[in-house]
């Protein structure tokens, strides 16, 4: 069975925010919550590098660990996504997660937390696939119907690589042979255990 | 002493009527940590036919470089 991962190779991202853009909207993400980012190491500097980050979907989710509702479950592949309808929006999945995955919506007065959002792996929640309370609940289901995350599938340079973990690491080998220096599986490690 | 029991009767039904609204009911959730209590998830399913997932990993191989 696979084990979806997200691989972003820091070499060819240019910070065009596509993949932003592209997850904003395929998801209608709501108004302050960003699902993913593209976080630039060194702006400016030569040598800068830039990432896009979300969820990595982590192999011993520490957001789940902590949830005090238990409303976070992984599916066969190894995507790590939750029941919005047990979220009370307490943020202790914010405060677990390494990558600042766990996103609140601020709509209501006085900073109230609204429930979890995050990055599906564009995979939605536990509702009907492509149901109209699913979309409005999690985004887009792209999974079920057989495509990439809208992020990685949208990447220009295909710097954000997404999928089954061997394809990804193959493809990422494959051209770090091409090319001088070290791998940099940003983030891999953290989500994945060391010897990702 | 119909009027104290007129009074006794309204002062009943106004307490009745008052404390209706301080009812918490007591059917909770319980949850056990680490065990997902959600809904199921009918994707799960789905990713188990040999069919759609020949289908989905032949998507994600369009990220080769070419």
């Amino acid at each position: 069975m696979a084990r979806m991962k997200f691989l972003c190779d820091a070499d060819r991202c240019i910070e065009c925010n596509g993949c932003v853009t592209a997850c904003k909207n395929a998801n209608d993400v709501p108004w302050g919550v960003n699902r993913r980012r593209v976080i630039t190491l060194n702006d400016g500097l030569p040598g800068e590098k830039s990432i896009s980050v979300a969820c990595m979907h982590c192999t011993d989710a520490p957001c789940a660990a902590v949830c005090p509702t238990d409303c976070f479950y992984t599916t066969t592949d190894g995507i790590v996504l939750h029941d919005k309808d047990l979220c009370i929006g307490c943020g202790y999945c914010f405060y677990a997660c390494p990558f600042g995955a766990p996103q609140f919506p601020t709509t209501e007065a006085f900073g109230v937390r609204g429930k979890m959002d995050k990055c599906t792996f564009c995979a939605g929640g536990p509702d009907e696939p492509g149901t109209a309370s699913e979309y409005e609940k999690y985004g887009a289901n792209r999974i079920a119907d057989g495509k990439l995350p809208a992020c990685a599938e949208m990447c220009a340079t295909k710097a954000l690589l997404a999928g089954d973990g061997d394809l990804v690491a193959d493809i990422y080998r494959n051209r770090m042979m091409s090319r001088d220096g070290r791998p940099q599986t940003w983030g891999w490690a953290k989500a994945y255990g060391a010897g990702a | 002493m119909s009027l104290r029991r007129s009074l006794l009767a309204v002062g009943a039904i106004a307490l009745t009527v008052g404390l209706t609204g301080c009812y918490e009911s007591s059917d909770v959730t319980r949850f056990e940590p680490g065990q997902y209590k959600g809904a199921d998830d009918p994707l799960l399913a789905k990713l188990e036919d040999p069919e759609f997932r020949a289908e989905l990993d032949q998507r994600f191989e369009g990220q080769r470089d070419r």
